[in-house]
């Protein structure tokens, strides 16, 4: 699920609207046998073009969470091996569709015009491509925003004894007189959950989508081993905030003039602007040096949807 | 009611201990021995707050916390207790610390 938006995120960076369409079509076909083969003849292509792509696309910020989703356990031991090689296949993956694109469109043109970011038209991979109304190529930010909290939601769905658990868990405080939920901490992945006698909990500060529904099974698991018959149903992530710095200063009062129906901006109250988008349903907090928070999601294609929306617009409003 | 947390103390237990050999040798009752250590609360609690005036700092990395029923309890390691004239180091400490409020709360809490 997060592959299949980062691919479709990178297939609209790089290729523009119309091969948006493409590349779904293209995706699950060509990424998956080229995965295992092509990996290694893929670090050689890294290698040569690594420098010319890296300065239009930074993949060294590619979420950590790529790659075949496998046990959450698995995931979490290894966290460190894996990132660099889930970045390495997340990598790969780029490339899988360079090279089937190539090999399909037989457009050496595209690639060429890709790889060293000119001001020509982009051209279509085939002439049956339909032809969107679209941002042009020269728009594509190539920054991705990371993600900095989750908020999730799962229900245990057995009643439980704070007390109890707040006597017997590590890490757990219960102060029943100022909030109803033991308030309980882990190290890895670093989350706190807010745990409820009805058996629901919810659990935040997660840096990933895999992360948090790691941490809320911990959590499940230390109430099971205190003896309640936990289950681990209906887990949702509730909500998703990410940052990214555009690195360029931005007139938030021209913006606000423009938008006016989607901004608010009252300097004296809170120095960023609030932009609330409609569609995707995404909240971002737009700020004077650059920087951006978006919150409000509940996928991560909502929060990359939501920043390409968005930075062509805030191109129009740099600051000279 | 005061806290009875400082019975398990060198103090407190040197105090328990001695009780327990009274009431072994039939020279009190259980029940005196039962309000001698309630006044040993009192006596402790508010000798504590009144005339120490000595402060210790210490530092170490937490290991574990817990809140409950108001009463804190951490488990630290490699702390090191440092008062203006000494040092002393630890692998592991265990602190359990109760609030300390004036009596009003103190009566509200034990209801």
């Amino acid at each position: 699920m997060d592959e299949s938006a980062l691919e479709r995120y990178f297939d609209d960076s790089i290729a523009g609207d119309s091969s948006f369409l493409l590349g779904e079509e293209l995706g699950p076909e060509s990424l998956d046998p080229a995965h295992s083969q092509q990996d290694s003849a893929l670090q050689a292509v890294k290698a040569g073009s690594g420098a010319e792509l890296g300065d239009e696309l930074d993949l060294s910020f590619l979420p950590d969470d790529l790659g075949p989703q496998e046990e959450p356990d698995r995931h979490d031991d290894t966290a460190g091996g894996p990132a660099e090689a889930l970045n390495v296949s997340g990598d790969s993956g780029v490339f899988t569709d360079f090279i089937s694109q190539d090999s399909t469109a037989a457009n050496s043109q595209q690639g060429g015009a890709l790889l060293t970011h000119s001001t020509s038209p982009f051209c279509p991979m085939t002439p049956m491509t339909p032809m969107t109304p679209m941002t042009p190529v020269m728009e594509r930010s190539g920054i991705i925003p990371q993600l900095q909290n989750i908020v999730s939601t799962v229900n245990l769905s057995c009643p439980l004894d704070l007390k109890f658990i707040a006597l017997q868990a590590r890490n757990a405080e219960y102060n029943p007189k100022r909030f109803a939920a033991v308030i309980m901490r882990i190290r890895e992945p670093r989350t706190t959950a807010l745990i409820f006698s009805s058996g629901k909990m919810v659990c935040t500060g997660a840096k990933s989508e895999e992360q948090s529904r790691l941490a809320a099974r911990k959590y499940a698991r230390v109430v099971q081993k205190l003896g309640f018959p936990a289950h681990f149903l209906e887990f949702k992530i509730q909500n998703m905030v990410a940052s990214c710095d555009i690195c360029f200063p931005i007139r938030l009062e021209g913006l606000v003039l423009k938008h006016q129906q989607f901004c608010s901006y009252e300097p004296e109250l809170f120095p960023g602007l609030i932009y609330r988008m409609v569609k995707p349903r995404i909240v971002l907090l737009i700020f004077v040096s650059g920087k951006v928070v978006l919150t409000g999601a509940k996928e991560r294609a909502e929060i990359y949807e939501a920043f390409e929306n968005i930075y062509p617009i805030l191109r129009g409003f740099k600051k000279q | 009611m005061a806290y009875q947390l400082y019975r398990n103390t060198t103090l407190g237990n040197s105090l328990q201990e001695s009780l327990d050999e009274l009431i072994q040798t039939q020279q009190i009752t259980p029940q005196l021995a039962l309000q001698v250590l309630l006044q040993f609360d009192k006596a402790i609690n508010t000798a504590l707050a009144n005339r120490v005036r000595n402060r210790v700092n210490f530092r170490g990395s937490l290991n574990t916390y817990r809140f409950c029923d108001n009463v804190w309890t951490f488990v630290l390691n490699d702390v090191e207790f440092r008062e203006v004239t000494d040092l002393v180091k630890v692998d592991k400490v265990k602190i359990v610390a109760c609030d300390g409020k004036s009596e009003s709360t103190q009566n509200k809490v034990d209801k």
